[in-house]
């Protein structure tokens, strides 16, 4: 038997499903194949039997598969999950129903606007007497009688799993505990049962219950999914570890995922960041923005010091600008996520004219069917890339790999009708505003992940990817003044190649208040280390292994103030603690205050690092001509290139040698990106053929 | 970085604009994320506006408060009257809130900071949000009660918070002075201040790309292009005169005496639709003592929401929206009246507002007919704690939404500009804070008025005090419940009392201090929106799941509805028609 030394990782987007191999020897394989909207394992298992011919891996050389997944935030948005059943405190069974929706933008004028109904109908409520007081002091006893009445009509209304919310429960979890050990003796042993005090045991009824809900709704999906994938798997015979990507950049095993679901809700969108925190380690840049560009959407991140910033406020479906994040709307998730501005705009994006006749691109997109108008099957809609094939920047006869032709006559004829004849402007001009325009949409995400959060966005060095970001970023980074830009090799799939580069993590939290001024270091101490011991639990470890990392946390906030602040907080120092909250709330805020501050909940994060195999470059060849210039062809730069069409040259990504020089205009056409190099840029290659853009 | 691009023509429009609405939404969430007040802990939204040196509006925070937004924009010619333009300096950062002068009340501060391109004031950024405390006989600014508006808080005339970037510290000591709160209320005040500073360092980048000119000329043609659609828009309504009216509870001083709110709707000259509308509140009722008469600002609001409400509603929110409406407001009465009226519970004159139009325009647009809704409820709980320190709760509740030709109006919603439920503070929250346990939050059953487009559902709550305390409320369409519509019946009237020792006793809708004590349970129930439509015309099966979801009982399914349900829940559809028939 072979040396198991081979990593994959399989990126589903909304267009394309990436999937990327390390080999033994080094190298790395890349492979898109089209997205499976009805069943994505199918294209999974498709996609990894063809990179393993293409690259000559055997399945029992596989040591690892690393996958992210929107199959969680797709659950709920689409409300395909199966029945379930919710548990809550009597006097609140309406809880979710009410809701604590906002009504946001045009909703505010729509006197038709129906907020979206949580995932379950009322009659799916039951409701317990019980109480616990805030202070974990028991209001109301347990009542054994009714409890086991409770039991009975969940298990007759046959749920596919099962909610537990009961107020305080962050304080006190006995009832929560008593409640779901009936229930999990009475229904089948494949039904999950989801407690509050497992999933976020902090204050606020709302967003406890809800994120448990999610968890338990996605949670039966989940499993189904990893279950035929690991099937799928082992029919080709890869039998190695399958590891999850969760949203805040680390892996859980398939088997955790399944139990903590929730923890998936961004899998798909975190693989990007994490890619790009790997880049910026490599080189030792210190402030890196990952601008990640793909068919549907264009996602930023910021990363400092190698670590991508991470959030736990996201909106599952919620509306509002900039990835459904506005508090109030969508299904809140308060679980860790990689802190990401997400945009509707991607190559796959449509370009249409407004009431007022002003241009506009998406968020409405054409995804992987019908696909753009010159991918030809059947998209008569002008997109972002039938923009950028007219302005010269895509090869027909060369477009994702070579994996199939663009019909450019289509794009030109989608770009006429619907942008340029109603607007009275030429081809070129059309085409170059849709493109321009889809930065400055670019260009508010970033702003979001970096004025927003206090941030100097020309501080920060964007590292470009997804299929259509090294197309974008000069353009965007033009906009910030901004005069150094990133493009790795394999910007396709650059997404895939970060889940290479993850940890297996978890973090912990709960609700614990007290003033920074009073607080003993033991005191935080004991609160920090049950967490640590409850995480461990949930990975199965009886105890620490000697490797695991253990980062302790605590939300800050000046008393009074409801919104706070994660700090790092290791052991031994609660002052500094105090001093890293005013320094952060400066940064955020631009306000330094003197005043007194407290604790509202502590956290961990626990990893434990994952071996992994130190790939280097992407082997798979560039399907077009084998020249390293391989030809020239006219391109549109807007006012860069005085709205003219003109001569630039195109390069070969794999052809390219490191410390060669290329002077914009240039293209850069790779296996799975090209990047676009304007007039007055130059790019300089690296070891890994990444691209060096410097603004000249 | 300068671009060869005018941002006038129909392909760089959209840059610029984009550029516009995210300046302002960072202000906003700035000012959020900074700010301590508790109307806005919970997460509700600040308000944060670009305005033009002329007074327009130009741009607004995506989620911003009507009510909010339409103070700030009536509020900047006070400010240039008391200061001209040309007295002003860069870092000038001014405060104020007269409710005569555009303002709302006491506690909502309006702060701007003008805007300097080329050597002149050319915008103004503004922010609002209801501050924690600033006097007035009630903590929190519920002043329910009060008879003219030196009762509600401090008064503030347009003055200089900041002098050329120094902040004058005299006027910072008069207002911690004048709060209750006074570390709180500094904290809000700097928030404020943070949010018109970000909006100010927004525009200069924006001078800095386009060039001053090319982005006034890009502001105009937004404005004038917003102008067109609410034009194009306006001019699809039916040409014609509306007439509608709305009936306020009453103003909590004199109980008796019912008031009402009447508006005549012109669209076009009344024969030809030409994109334009009139709104004339002739006929409306005097101003009065107690604190339901509507500064004009907020007045405002209530019009232009229910206008707008029959445009499309993608069109943005800035001066083109407002140039084709007219609106008068007769001076001296419950829209707009004179000083020293109590402004503080406007929400209920200005909802009548809204009902008297949307009232007006239903006959106009039948199928946009909607039944009248509730009015948030809100109220405080105050009191000592166990260690003596003061503690004061301000929150609300909202009821039902009328029903909607062809919908169900929406359960325990914000109706109308008032947002969302999501800053209702939170069960957990308040349980942490304040000695009380909340005993139940949930539907009102039967609440909703009965129609063949049920009222939205309002919301009962039960809290129960642990120790002794007292509570404010203001609750409206409690006498009268919301009014239903075309043969659909009112919603439930909302209510309030505290059982005490096995009796209920009934606290006023308006009223201020009243004692609470360990043990008694304060109930708050919320009204419910009314029905449109006959409900016997309802489908049973919409009923039949009503019941299921605990909104309707049986009883009132078949009373109401006349519709009868098996044992199980199911419709028993013989004996729906034979009760149907029997009508």
């Amino acid at each position: 038997m072979s040396e198991r030394t081979a990593s994959l990782a399989v990126d589903i987007g909304g267009t394309f499903t990436d999937i990327v191999i390390a080999r033994p020897d080094g190298a790395i394989g890349v492979r898109k194949v089209l997205t499976d909207r009805e069943q994505p394992d199918r294209a999974v298992i498709a996609g990894v039997r063809e990179i393993l011919e293409q690259e000559g891996v055997a399945p029992s050389e596989v040591a690892r598969v690393v996958h992210g997944t929107t199959l969680a935030t797709n659950t709920v948005l689409e409300r395909t999950g199966p029945p379930i059943a919710f548990v809550v405190t009597e006097g609140f069974g309406d809880l979710l129903h009410i809701g604590r929706e906002a009504r946001v933008e045009d909703d505010r004028y729509d006197l038709f606007f129906t907020a979206a109904e949580p995932p379950l109908p009322r009659s799916a409520v039951f409701e317990l007497p019980e109480r616990i007081g805030p202070r974990g002091d028991v209001v109301r006893p347990f009542d054994q009688d009714a409890a086991a009445a409770l039991v009975q009509r969940v298990v007759a209304s046959k749920p596919a799993a099962v909610a537990v919310c009961l107020l305080h429960s962050y304080a006190n979890p006995a009832h929560e505990r008593r409640i779901a050990a009936l229930l999990e003796a009475a229904l089948p042993a494949e039904v999950p049962v989801v407690c509050s005090c497992d999933v976020l045991p902090e204050m606020r009824e709302y967003e406890r219950a809800s994120t448990t809900l999610v968890s338990s709704y996605v949670a039966p999906v989940m499993a189904g999914y990893l279950a035929r994938l690991r099937r799928g798997l082992l029919d080709l015979g890869i039998d190695a570890p399958l590891h999850i990507m969760e949203s805040s950049g680390g892996v859980m095993t398939a088997e955790v995922a399944a139990r903590r679901a929730v923890a998936t809700i961004e899998s798909g969108g975190a693989a990007g960041v994490v890619a790009a925190a790997a880049i910026a380690r490599r080189d030792g840049l210190e402030r890196v923005l990952s601008f990640d560009m793909g068919g549907t959407t264009a996602k930023a991140g910021v990363v400092h010091n190698g670590v991508p910033r991470l959030t736990r406020d996201l909106h599952v479906g919620g509306k509002g600008s900039y990835g459904g994040r506005r508090a109030g709307t969508g299904m809140p998730v308060r679980i860790p996520v990689i802190d990401l501005a997400e945009v509707g705009v991607g190559g796959g994006s449509i370009a249409w004219l407004g009431p007022d006749g002003v241009l506009r691109v998406g968020p409405r997109s054409a995804g992987s069917e019908p696909g753009p108008a010159c991918y030809g099957r059947g998209g008569t809609e002008p997109t972002v890339t039938d923009a950028n094939l007219v302005l010269g920047y895509l090869d027909p006869d060369h477009f994702a790999g070579g994996a199939f032709g663009l019909d450019a006559e289509a794009a030109h004829r989608a770009l006429h009708d619907h942008v340029a004849a109603p607007l009275g402007v030429d081809l070129a001009e059309a085409a170059w505003a849709v493109h321009d325009l889809v930065n400055a949409n670019m260009a508010s995400a970033i702003h979001v992940v970096t004025v927003q959060r206090g941030l100097d966005p020309r501080d920060h060095v964007p590292v470009a990817f997804g299929g259509a970001g090294p197309m974008h970023v000069i353009g965007v980074a033009e906009r910030f003044g901004v005069g150094l830009v990133l493009a790795p090799d394999g910007g396709g799939v650059t997404s895939a190649m970060g889940m290479l580069d993850t940890d297996l993590t978890i973090e912990h939290s709960t609700t614990f208040v007290a003033s920074l001024a009073d607080l003993s270091v033991d005191e935080l101490e004991a609160k920090h280390e049950a967490l640590v011991a409850s995480a461990l639990e949930l990975l199965g470890f009886p105890q620490a292994p000697p490797e695991l990392v253990v980062e302790r946390y605590a939300d800050v906030r000046y008393r009074g103030q409801s919104h706070s602040l994660t700090v790092a907080a290791p052991p031994g120092d609660v002052n500094a603690v105090h001093d890293a909250f005013r320094r952060l709330f400066v940064q955020e805020f631009g306000v330094d205050r003197d005043a007194p501050t407290e604790i509202s909940a502590v956290r961990v994060r626990l990893r434990l690092p994952v071996p992994r195999s130190d790939a280097v470059a992407i082997t798979t060849p560039v399907a077009s001509e084998p020249d390293a210039v391989v030809h020239s062809r006219l391109a549109h730069f807007g006012p860069a290139s005085n709205g003219q069409f003109i001569e630039t040259a195109v390069h070969r990504r794999d052809q390219l040698v490191p410390g060669a020089v290329l002077d914009g205009p240039a293209i850069v056409e790779g296996v799975v990106d090209t990047v676009v190099i304007p007039p007055r840029w130059r790019a300089v290659v690296d070891e890994r053929r990444g691209l060096r853009i410097e603004r000249t | 970085m300068p671009t060869s691009r005018r941002p006038t023509d129909a392909l760089g429009a959209e840059i610029l604009r984009h550029a516009l609405r995210v300046a302002a939404e960072e202000a906003s969430i700035v000012v959020v994320r900074s700010a301590h007040s508790t109307m806005i802990v919970e997460g509700a939204d600040a308000c944060a506006a670009l305005l033009d040196a002329t007074g327009r509006l130009v741009a607004l925070s995506a989620a911003t408060n009507l009510m909010h937004a339409s103070s700030l924009r009536s509020s900047l010619p006070a400010l240039i009257e008391d200061h001209p333009i040309d007295t002003m300096r860069p870092g000038d950062v001014f405060i104020m809130n007269d409710p005569f002068r555009g303002g709302i009340h006491a506690n909502d501060l309006l702060v701007m900071r003008p805007i300097f391109a080329g050597g002149a004031v050319q915008w103004f950024s503004g922010t609002l949000i209801h501050v924690v405390d600033l006097g007035g006989v009630s903590a929190g600014g519920l002043a329910a009660t009060a008879t003219d508006v030196y009762a509600e808080g401090l008064q503030l005339p347009p003055v200089r918070l900041y002098d050329g970037g120094e902040p004058v510290q005299d006027m910072r000591r008069l207002l911690a002075l004048n709060s209750r709160l006074p570390d709180r209320v500094m904290g809000d005040i700097e928030a404020l201040v943070a949010g018109v500073n970000v909006l100010d360092a927004r525009m200069t980048d924006l001078v800095e790309r386009y060039g001053l000119d090319a982005l006034r000329e890009g502001i105009d043609a937004y404005i004038e292009s917003t102008e067109k659609r609410m034009r194009d828009e306006l001019a699809r309504l039916p040409a014609g005169t509306y007439r509608g009216e709305y009936v306020i509870d009453n103003d909590g001083i004199d109980l008796d005496r019912a008031l009402t709110v009447r508006v005549t709707v012109t669209i076009g000259d009344g024969q030809l639709a030409d994109g334009t509308i009139s709104l004339d509140f002739t006929g409306t009722d005097e101003q009065v003592l107690g604190a339901v008469n509507a500064g004009f600002s907020q007045a405002l609001t209530g019009v232009h929401y229910a206008v707008r409400c029959f445009v499309d509603p993608t069109i943005p929110m800035n001066e083109g929206c407002f140039t084709p409406v007219h609106v008068h407001l007769p001076y001296g009465s419950l829209l707009n009246p004179r000083p020293p009226a109590a402004c503080g519970g406007r929400v209920v004159s200005v909802c009548a507002a809204v009902e008297a139009i949307l009232s007006a325009l239903a006959d106009a647009v039948p199928e946009r007919a909607v039944a009248a809704s509730s009015v948030i409820h809100p109220y405080t709980i105050s009191g000592r704690g166990e260690d003596g320190t003061p503690f004061v709760l301000l929150s609300y509740e909202f009821g039902g939404v009328g029903g909607r030709y062809g919908l169900d109006g929406p359960d325990a919603t914000g109706a109308y500009f008032l947002g969302g439920r999501n800053t209702v503070p939170q069960v957990e929250a308040v349980e942490a804070s304040l000695p009380v346990i909340v005993e139940r939050q949930g539907y009102a059953v039967d609440s909703g008025g009965p129609g063949r487009w049920r009222g939205g559902a309002g919301v009962e709550t039960r809290i129960r005090m642990l120790g002794d305390g007292e509570i404010a409320v203001r609750s409206e369409r409690v006498r009268f419940g919301p009014r239903g519509r075309r043969g659909g019946q009112d919603g439930l009237a909302g209510s309030q009392w505290i059982e005490r020792a096995g009796t209920v006793v009934p606290v006023p809708a308006r009223s201020v201090r009243v004692p609470v004590r360990a043990g008694e349970v304060f109930v708050l129930r919320t009204s419910g929106g009314g029905g449109l439509g006959d409900p016997f015309e309802r489908d049973p099966e919409a009923v039949a799941a009503d019941v299921a979801a605990q909104k309707v009982s049986r009883e009132a399914a078949a009373e109401h509805y006349g519709v009868v349900l098996t044992a199980s829940g199911e419709v028993d559809h013989d004996a729906t028609a034979a009760l149907r028939g029997a009508r």
